[in-house]
Order: C-alpha cells, then sequence, then structure tokens
C-alpha cells in the first residue's frame, strides 16, 4: 500500500520529498488544487470514498497519517 | 459609532477598564453586553437580525451535536451486535437526519442575507425584462436595510454548523456565550470570519491585564489608525473623483484612479483589521489575520491568498472543497474525462469549484452585475494562470529567465498589482458597463504626460498629500519588507530602550494627528467593507 501511495504522491509533485515531510498542510506544501487531485486518486486506487469530514490537515500532513485514513476507510467500506 | 473615531476609543477605554476589574467569571458576560451595546449604539434597529441568527444556529447545533452524540452511543453500545451493513444502514439515516436540519438552518439563515441584500437586485432585473417583453408588470423594490455586519457573522455561523455536522466539535450548550462568539465588537463590522474552535473558548476564558499584550495591542490600533487615516482617507477623494466622473478621464488618469482604490481598499479594510485586531489583543484575544502583504504577491493565486484570508478560507473549506469532492462534479470529471481526456477530466471538477468560488466571492461583496463580473475576472485569470502554468514554465527555459533573482520577483509582483487593479474597475466602478468602458478607455488612450503635467494636483490631491502619500508608502512598504522576513516589529521596538520607544509611539501619534484625515469631531469616513 505505502508504494502506491508513494507513487502517487510522486507523480502528483515530483518536486516534494514526501517520506521527509511531516506538515504537508501545515506548511502549505500541498494546496486545495493538490488535495483535490490527491483525494481522487486515492478513493480510484484504493477504492475508499474520501469525505469532506476528513479533510483535516492531520490526516494528510504526513505519508503516515494518510495511511492511517485508508486503512480506516477501508475497514469502514 | 465609527471604529475610527473618539467614541469608539471612549468605548474601547470603558469595555477594557470594566474587563479587568470583573470578576473572572463574568468577564465573557461583560464582552456579552459590550459587543450588544455596541451593535445596538452602530444599529439598533437591525439587532433582531443578529439574535435570529444566533437563536437558529444555537438551535440547530444543539440538534446536530445530538445526533452526533446518539450514532456514537449506539454504534459503541451496539459494537458487536450489528453487522456491518446494519451499522451503515444507521449511519445513512442519520445523515439524512442530518443533512435535513442542516438544511433547514442554512434556508433560514441564507435566505435571510440573501432575500436583504439581493431582493431588490433581482426584483430590477426581473422588471428590466418584464418591461423589454411589453409587459404590464412589476415585482415591487422593497425598502430592505441591511443589518450591520450580516455578510460577515451569517458566514460565521453556517461555518459553524457545517462544523458541528461534520463533527467536528461539540456544540455550544451555553446560548448567551454563543451570542458573544457571533457578536464580538471588534469583528462584527466587518469580520475577520472566525472559525467556532479558534475563537470562542479565548472569549468565555478569563485573561489578565497584561501590560506587554495591552502595548502590542494599542500600537496595532495606532497603525490601523495610520493606515485608515493618513492614505485610505486622503486617496478617497481621487478615486471618487475619477470614478464618479469616469467620462471626464482617460488613458492613465484612468488606470491610476483603480491602482489608487486597490490602495485606498486595502488600507481602509487592513487598517480596521488591526484596530480590531489590537483591540481584541489588549482584552487577551487572538483573532484571525486577515491580510498577508497582499502587494508582495507574485500572482494573483497568491494575492487572493494573502487578501481577505478568512472569506478565502471559508470558501475553501465550506464551498471549494464540498463541490470539488461531490459525487455530482466526480461523475461529471469521469464523462469529461471519456470525452476530452484524462487530463480535461482531472482537472475540471478542480476548476469548475474555483470558479464558482470565485463567483460567490464577487457577489459576497453585493447585488450588482459589476460584482459578478469581478468575480469572473478574478475565476477567470486565476484559471487561466494555472492551465497555461506549463506553457509558462517552457517559455521561461527556452529564454533561460533566472526566476531566483529579486528582479524577477520585483516583475511578477507589478504584474500581478497590474491584473488586480483592472480588476479593481469592476469593483469600484459605478456599474458594469462603466467599469468596461474604463478598462476600454485605459488601453486605447495613450496619455502618459499626465503622469508629468501636474493635472493630478486638480483632481483631489495637491502636492502636499501626494508627499505624505508617497511617504507614508514607504513606510507601509518597509514595515511590508520587514514582516516579510519574518521580523516581528512590535518587538524590535519593545527591545529598545526606553527613550527611543516612546519616541516612535509618539512620533507615530504625532503624524497620525497632523497627517490623518479627519471630518466634524475627529470622526473619519465608514469603513468600506463595512458596507458589503
Amino acid at each position: 500500500m505505502r508504494e502506491e501511495l508513494m507513487k502517487i504522491l510522486e507523480e502528483l509533485r515530483p518536486d516534494v520529498e514526501f517520506e521527509k515531510e511531516k506538515k504537508l498542510i501545515d506548511d502549505g506544501i500541498l494546496d486545495s488544487f493538490d488535495i483535490v487531485t490527491l483525494v481522487g486518486d486515492l478513493n480510484d486506487t484504493f477504492d475508499i470514498d474520501i469525505n469532506v469530514e476528513d479533510l483535516q490537515p492531520e490526516n494528510f500532513n504526513c505519508v503516515d497519517n494518510m495511511l492511517v485514513l485508508i486503512e480506516k476507510l477501508q475497514d469502514e467500506e | 459609532m465609527a471604529f475610527v473615531s473618539m467614541k469608539f476609543l471612549f468605548f474601547l477605554l470603558v469595555v477594557c477598564g470594566g474587563y479587568f476589574i470583573m470578576p473572572a467569571k463574568l468577564k465573557w458576560v461583560w464582552l456579552l453586553i459590550c459587543s450588544y451595546t455596541f451593535y445596538l449604539l452602530n444599529d439598533a434597529r437591525a439587532v433582531a437580525f443578529i439574535i435570529f441568527t444566533t437563536v437558529i444556529t444555537y438551535i440547530t447545533g444543539r440538534i446536530l451535536g445530538k445526533i452526533n452524540r446518539n450514532q456514537k452511543t449506539y454504534l459503541k453500545e451496539n459494537k458487536t451486535v450489528l453487522s456491518r451493513e446494519e451499522k451503515k444502514c444507521f449511519k445513512a439515516k442519520n445523515i439524512t437526519k442530518k443533512k435535513w436540519t442542516l438544511f433547514t438552518a442554512i434556508l433560514a439563515n441564507l435566505g435571510l442575507l440573501v432575500f436583504l441584500k439581493y431582493f431588490n437586485f433581482f426584483a430590477g432585473n426581473i422588471n428590466a425584462v418584464l418591461s423589454n417583453l411589453s409587459l404590464q408588470m412589476e415585482v415591487p423594490i422593497l425598502n430592505l436595510m441591511l443589518p450591520l455586519g450580516i455578510s460577515f457573522y451569517t458566514l460565521q455561523a453556517l461555518g459553524y454548523l457545517i462544523d458541528v455536522y461534520r463533527d467536528k466539535y461539540e456544540p455550544d450548550r451555553n446560548l448567551a456565550k454563543f451570542a458573544l462568539f457571533l457578536s464580538f465588537f471588534p469583528q462584527i463590522v466587518q469580520g475577520p470570519i472566525a472559525r467556532y474552535n479558534q475563537l470562542a473558548h479565548q472569549l468565555y476564558e478569563a485573561h489578565k491585564f497584561e501590560y506587554k499584550r495591552v502595548a502590542f495591542g494599542a500600537q496595532l490600533i495606532l497603525w490601523g489608525f495610520m493606515k485608515k487615516l493618513i492614505i485610505a482617507d486622503r486617496l478617497a477623494p481621487f478615486v471618487d473623483e475619477i470614478f464618479n466622473n469616469y467620462v471626464n478621464y482617460q488613458g492613465i488618469t484612468l488606470f491610476l484612479g483603480a491602482l489608487a482604490y486597490g490602495f485606498q481598499v486595502y488600507t481602509d479594510f487592513s487598517g480596521g483589521m488591526d484596530i480590531a485586531r489590537g483591540a481584541a489583543q489588549i482584552l487577551g484575544i487572538d483573532v484571525a489575520v486577515n491580510f498577508e502583504r497582499p502587494y508582495f504577491a507574485r500572482s494573483i493565486s497568491e494575492f487572493w491568498r494573502r487578501w481577505h484570508i478568512t472569506l478565502g478560507s471559508w470558501m475553501k473549506d465550506y464551498v471549494f472543497y464540498p463541490l470539488a469532492l461531490s459525487k455530482g462534479f466526480n461523475k461529471l470529471g469521469k464523462r469529461a474525462r471519456n470525452i476530452f481526456g484524462n487530463y480535461i477530466g482531472k482537472i475540471l471538477p478542480t476548476f469548475l469549484s474555483m470558479f464558482i468560488v470565485f463567483l460567490l466571492v464577487g457577489v459576497w461583496h453585493g447585488s450588482s452585475w459589476k460584482y459578478v463580473a469581478y468575480g469572473i475576472w478574478n475565476g477567470v485569470f486565476i484559471s487561466g494562470s494555472i492551465l497555461l502554468e506549463p506553457v509558462y514554465e517552457k517559455i521561461i527555459a527556452k529564454l533561460k529567465i533566472n526566476t531566483k533573482c529579486f528582479s524577477w520577483g520585483f516583475f511578477q509582483a507589478i504584474r500581478t498589482i497590474f491584473l488586480c487593479s483592472i480588476g479593481r474597475f469592476f469593483s469600484r466602478g459605478v456599474s458594469c458597463m462603466a467599469a468596461l468602458r474604463m478598462i476600454k478607455h485605459t488601453f486605447t488612450v495613450f496619455n502618459p504626460w499626465v503622469l508629468t503635467d501636474y493635472s493630478f494636483y486638480e483632481l483631489g490631491i495637491n502636492e502636499r498629500n501626494m508627499i505624505v502619500l508617497v511617504a507614508m508608502g514607504l513606510v507601509l512598504l518597509v514595515v511590508g519588507i520587514m514582516q516579510e522576513r519574518g521580523i516581528h516589529i512590535r518587538e524590535k521596538i519593545a527591545e529598545q530602550n526606553l527613550y527611543f520607544r516612546w519616541l516612535v509611539y509618539l512620533g507615530a501619534l504625532a503624524v497620525l494627528l497632523i497627517f490623518g484625515v479627519y471630518g466634524n469631531g475627529l470622526a473619519s469616513t465608514v469603513f468600506i467593507y463595512q458596507q458589503f
């Protein structure tokens, strides 16, 4: 799952070192356009349904938190 | 009672004095009394509207909170009994219930705002259509009032409701406390549009007197007064002359009118925000930052991230994301993907959502076609700049332009100021047609000599005013550069020795008293955003 997520992120923003960044949202590294594209890709790839309610900065600030969110939503499906 | 008046300063003194001597438990009650007093002194007739919004929002918040709590308790208690499908079904039922509850409250709050703000606009347009069709019917034009701050506190209330709907936090249990959240006097006139989880707890907590905070707050108020009285009100006669008599002017004169209006509205609005933030800071309350030096922005989209930040962030969280991630837009994207290919399919929902946001931001400013045009103008430019970004990058690479140097950043900032100034024709023009005419006459007449023949001195700004504006503009620029570099100016001044510190404070006060533009009884004109 991690590899797939990393592939999506690197395609989205090749200029960002995602493994190192811990404040992707708080520091404004990912903007709202990136977020919408990312959510679309995550929904398609992992067969989940990320809602507006899930768009909390803590869910997208780093790769680990994104994985936690994906796993949580997959469990709920 | 205008923000920029001796009356307000006296009011603030009473509020702060009372707040600090009040027992801790009653401090929030004092703030509520003062906030409603401020509202009554400003717009007594409209107090019923803010009470209506407060009560509706409070009750709906409690209902939504109850549904959220019941859901959590039920699912917890029946965790082992319910199947996955049953849980899903229960959640879906609750969501429907919540949606209807939220929808009713939004309809009541937003319906009131839309009715008061836009009814006559719709009626006027319908009447124009009926008249063109030679029909003997007419929608009556009503004598409607626009309550003070309704465009701001309605959005604040809706944000709170949507957050409770999303179970971001528990609803407020105390109606009086919640009434304070919606009516807090420093931000009732023109925002910032606060978030409940950032502001409410600060209002309810008791803050003690702290010299540094009081001094910093007072300095921020002084700075706000300087922006408003020395720059904004000094530019006003020139801007009014150009825009109200636009048929008499052309070429660069018109452009300078739009440019001046940009700086007028910036110093007016951000000055008002400084006064609001300063007043709150004295009381120990940090309200949201609404401006981050927008005229240093390198693109229009960055400009909007620095300008009226709380409105932009409200639109992003409560309009942009819900639209862009909605099932309807998702389907639209998939259809577009099949017809126009992957790239368009992917970006279409995002662009459409963004376009709607800018249209709403435009229309939020007022009920006129010029604001629709203003929204479209900004939407088109931002969409265009994002869509064409790969093309720009190719051109930059081909021409081997160094984008890391000062000159490139300077060029980008000037370009942004130029494009924003053109947009100002719509927001300040007397009508949409007037704005279009002004744009046409700006670009079809070449008259650079007006910059050197002193003809400006007959348009509301004499030589003395020009010198004051240039000097104050430079002060603003230096302060802006320091802030961009992360220098905390008030902290820096506080580090200096007593004599120098007081020299700065008294110097600023003297500059304000000598160079401020005052009407009768030291009163100023109303804030531009107060009317939105």
